[in-house]
């Protein structure tokens, strides 16, 4: 090992006058004291821990709207079936193709029978509810999506119906 | 130093990662090592390649937006904002000033997040384990704000091209402005319990020392150039956006070696938040999202669009063929040219400063390997 | 309870097995080695229900620094935690990797808690535990060093015999840093002997109480050096936060026990903990007075609750070190050895000369 090395790595400069000793002494324990005291006050802080998964479940953390969570098809109330028109727009915005959308119905009764959203692929990017034409589609504050085998990840027509009963609107930030 | 010549020593080849507690990811560095003294370092990369640049080529310009977030995942917004300026001035789009407010208010949140990772990161790389949480306390509060605004909390696809998803939720400003004000409070307290400690100071001073010269050859950037006493900031050389409308220092340092860098970095902490603080001031009122068509179909030619991310300078180059899709997008990654200079720092270095020159030139695994 | 009933009760149960003996012509000895037994299998038992409780004291501790909230579902306060860990990492596979010295793997951790229990013999517990759980050595402290010392051995073994190059780094570098601190550590602890004049811990701690709470030698301004070097020493002799380098997560991804899985890594898990609380019986015994109360001789909390309480502030000033402080660098850790901690250890001994001659 060079000499020129070994002076760039091991670093400061070495000044060993008793003096300096002394001021690195010094310094040093009055460096460490202030970050145990910085340690003991965090000590005395709140903790921020929330211990999800609560038992009572109204004590777990609620999104706001705008959320970007599992996916709902809006129902129309007024006249009793869902707002989609089955124009697939959705199907091919989508950037991982994870929607399949099959149409049933011809002209104004155009529906969907079949909407399948594989959870598993989608990267929550939200295009496929911006460039629907009717704001059939939402994104909802729904975040519990875990399941046990990977299949059940595929949102089927009769799923995402039910989740949308609450919306009326699809979900916006306010 | 003699010895005597029937004794022989040995250097040992060791692996240091891609599994390895501190390599930030899936870095593999081949150490040669001399007791505990590095010899030789070679960095070898793409364990996280993910063909970031090939999927544009397949994606409209719009599609490809929630990509962008996807490679350096520290820096979304920053990332988004890259990409989001090169298709608006390559389709000759021109957004709102509240809207371009925003943006810079989002770029500037994740450039303090992003930081925050690096200063907790650092500290477990030399063993320190309590900043790592503190840090994350306060990024959480960031990422709050960020999950209320865009939905989500790490790849938020905020951004749209000509505006932005949404305008500020209605408690934003006084929720960033409150954290604002004791945040500056809490870096003192973290450089009290790290900055200033003198296990960690004797520790990174005069390690990774990293000269102008060499900075230059390399092209690093970032804090890690201004680490070396070059004040190069794409916000300053460039002035994208309505960075000339903000006041704030480049923080620079002449020292070169990772302590410096690690100062730069605390520093750039309070000038971000000093230009917070100017936005949330001078946001303007009005629209957010200009007149865009739906069909997106820029013009034949390429741009080459610069921003300043955490990491440095962070560039997208897209061609388009005048289709929907862009013809080649590529990504001037900072970690990948900042990682290229490591073989260089580790030379004579001790294995523990492996980690923690390391962990001082900031890198993120994806944004090398892309 | 009161520990005298204990004492009482074993007493008659001692002279009870003796007359047995006696009737059958069975050698006394016997009753001895019973008793010894049963005393070295006690404090044993207490040194593994002692390390379950420190870790999971540890986890706590750190939880709350660090703004958290530690373990929280086993038990109330999550107490139950860590010996739910123990039961699962008894059912781990042991591994041993190709190419290892199955012996040299083996005896590691083996001698790594073993020289540690041994240490555990000369500690006087209490003002009357003579109940075979405590041997009074003559040289007690010089056995105590000696023992913990051959600790590192252990390292060394298993750094050596796990055939992977960063335990090997591991336990190079615990050799070299257990090797600069014994040094120091004696250095102050021949401070304590100078003053004391035996090497006896039980007559070490009889000599403190004798002159109430300001007869510990931790409030004899002659002896606050070596208290100091005793503390961070024995922080750097348990190989932890900020001289945990032959561990150093960060960078040897785990030392000397990378290459441990199952029981051999929980003896290794159990005897670091156990060891920071054997610091504390140390340091409990030479500077803060022992089994001795605080409140004087008319105290009726037994003397053993006050060594654990003792040697608990130990193990919690140990955690908030480990919780606060980075890493010291390898030339760092060696470098504070040589050049301050050994002189300072001579500076107090001068001191200490000093005071002992003139006051």
């Amino acid at each position: 090992m060079d000499a020129g090395l070994d002076m760039r790595t091991t670093g400061t400069k070495s000044d060993d006058s008793i003096l300096s000793i002394l001021r690195l002494i010094v310094q040093g324990i009055v460096s460490i004291a202030k970050s145990h005291w910085v340690t003991l006050v965090n000590f005395w802080r709140p903790t921020v821990c929330e211990r999800y998964p609560h038992k009572d479940k109204s004590l777990d953390y609620k999104p706001g709207p705008g959320y970007k969570g599992d996916f709902a098809l809006i129902t129309d109330k007024e006249k009793g079936r869902l707002r989609c028109i089955a124009c697939q727009s959705c199907e091919r915005a989508c950037p991982n193709h994870c929607i399949r959308v099959v149409p049933a119905g011809k002209g104004k009764d155009r529906y969907p029978a079949e909407f399948y959203i594989d959870v598993g692929l989608c990267m929550n990017c939200e295009i496929c509810v911006e460039v629907c034409p009717v704001d059939a589609l939402t994104m909802t504050p729904d975040y519990e999506c875990s399941v046990h085998d990977p299949r059940d990840l595929i949102r089927n027509i009769k799923q995402l119906t039910e989740r949308g009963m609450e919306f009326d609107e699809v979900s916006r930030v306010r | 130093m003699e010895t005597r010549s029937d004794l022989r020593t040995e250097e040992l080849l060791i692996n240091m990662g891609p599994q390895h507690p501190s390599t930030h990811g899936v870095l593999r560095l081949v150490l040669t090592i001399d007791g505990e003294r590095v010899v030789q370092a070679v960095p070898h990369i793409g364990y996280l390649h993910s063909s970031m640049e090939k999927i544009a080529e397949a994606k409209t310009y719009r599609q490809y937006m929630p990509f962008a977030d996807r490679y350096d995942y520290l820096n979304a917004m920053g990332n988004e904002l890259a990409y989001v300026r090169a298709v608006e001035k390559l389709c000759g789009i021109e957004v709102t000033p509240r809207c371009e407010y925003i943006r810079v208010i989002m770029a500037e949140m994740n450039r303090i997040a992003s930081h925050l990772v690096y200063f907790g990161t650092l500290g477990l790389d030399t063993g320190s384990w309590s900043p790592f949480l503190y840090c994350f306390r306060e990024r959480e509060a960031i990422i709050q704000l960020f999950e209320d605004t865009s939905g989500q909390r790490l790849l938020y696809h905020y951004f749209r091209i000509g505006g932005l998803r949404n305008d500020l939720p209605s408690h934003f400003c006084d929720k960033l402005a409150e954290f604002l004000d004791y945040f500056p409070a809490r870096i003192n307290e973290y450089n009290d319990l790290l900055t200033n400690n003198i296990i960690f100071q004797r520790r990174m001073q005069g390690i990774g020392y990293l000269s102008p010269e060499l900075c230059r050859r390399y092209s690093v950037t970032g804090p890690n150039i201004r680490g070396a006493g070059i004040p190069y900031d794409i916000r300053r050389v460039v002035g994208y956006s309505v960075y000339p409308e903000l006041e704030f220092d480049i923080p620079t340092r002449p020292e070169g070696d990772a302590y410096a860098r690690h100062l730069v970095r605390v520093e750039e902490m309070r000038q971000s938040v000093r230009i917070l603080k100017q936005c949330l001031e001078k946001l303007p009122e009005g629209e957010i999202n200009v007149k865009v068509p739906r069909r997106l179909k820029p013009v034949v030619g390429e741009v080459y669009e610069r921003v300043e991310s955490p990491r440095g300078e962070l560039a997208c180059y897209l061609i388009s063929d005048g289709s929907e899709k862009p013809w080649r997008l590529h990504w001037r990654a900072p970690s990948f040219y900042n990682l290229q200079v490591l073989p260089e720092l580790l030379k004579g270095a001790y294995v523990a400063d492996t980690v923690a020159i390391l962990g001082s030139i900031d890198i993120v695994l994806p944004d090398v390997d892309r | 309870m009161d520990s005298s009933l204990i004492f009482t009760i074993g007493n008659a149960l001692r002279t009870w097995l003796e007359g047995l003996c006696r009737a059958h012509g069975v050698p006394t000895l016997v009753v001895d080695i019973l008793a010894w037994g049963t005393g070295a299998v006690l404090v044993v038992v207490l040194g593994l229900l002692v390390a379950l409780f420190v870790i999971w004291l540890e986890r706590k501790v750190a939880g709350y620094i660090q703004t958290r909230l530690g373990p929280t579902r086993v038990g109330p306060v999550g107490i139950f935690q860590t010996a739910m860990d123990a039961l699962k990492i008894l059912q781990k596979e042991d591994i041993i990797p190709r190419g290892a010295d199955y012996w040299l793997h083996l005896a590691g951790p083996v001698l790594y808690f073993t020289a540690l229990v041994l240490g555990f013999a000369v500690i006087p517990w209490d003002v009357k535990a003579t109940l075979a759980a405590t041997v009074d050595l003559n040289v007690g402290l010089i056995y105590v060093i000696g023992v913990t010392s051959v600790g590192v051995l252990g390292v060394v073994m298993s750094g050596w015999g796990s055939n992977n190059k960063w335990s090997l780094l591991g336990a190079m570098r615990a050799a070299a840093q257990i090797i600069s601190y014994d040094v120091p550590l004696l250095l102050a602890l021949i401070c304590v002997v100078m003053v004391a004049g035996t090497l006896s811990l039980t007559r070490i701690v009889e000599l403190q109480g004798s002159a109430g709470i300001l007869g510990w030698y931790v409030f004899k301004p002659y002896l606050w050096l070596p208290f100091i070097i005793f503390v961070i020493c024995g922080t750097a002799e348990v190989n932890r936060t900020p001289f945990d380098i032959p561990e150093a997560e960060s960078e040897l991804v785990a030392g000397f026990h990378t290459e441990y899985s199952g029981m051999k890594f929980a003896l290794f898990f159990l005897t670091e903990f156990d060891h920071m609380w054997f610091v504390g019986l140390l340091g409990a015994t030479l500077f803060l007075g022992g089994w001795y109360s605080p409140l004087g001789a008319a105290d009726p909390i037994p003397g053993f609750v006050w060594l654990m309480i003792k040697s608990f502030i130990f193990v919690l000033v140990l955690q908030w070190f480990r919780w606060t402080l980075p890493r010291l660098r390898v030339d760092q850790l060696m470098g504070l050895a040589w050049k301050f901690l050994i002189p300072a250890g001579f500076v107090a001994l001068a001191i200490v000369c000093v005071a002992v001659l003139f006051i």
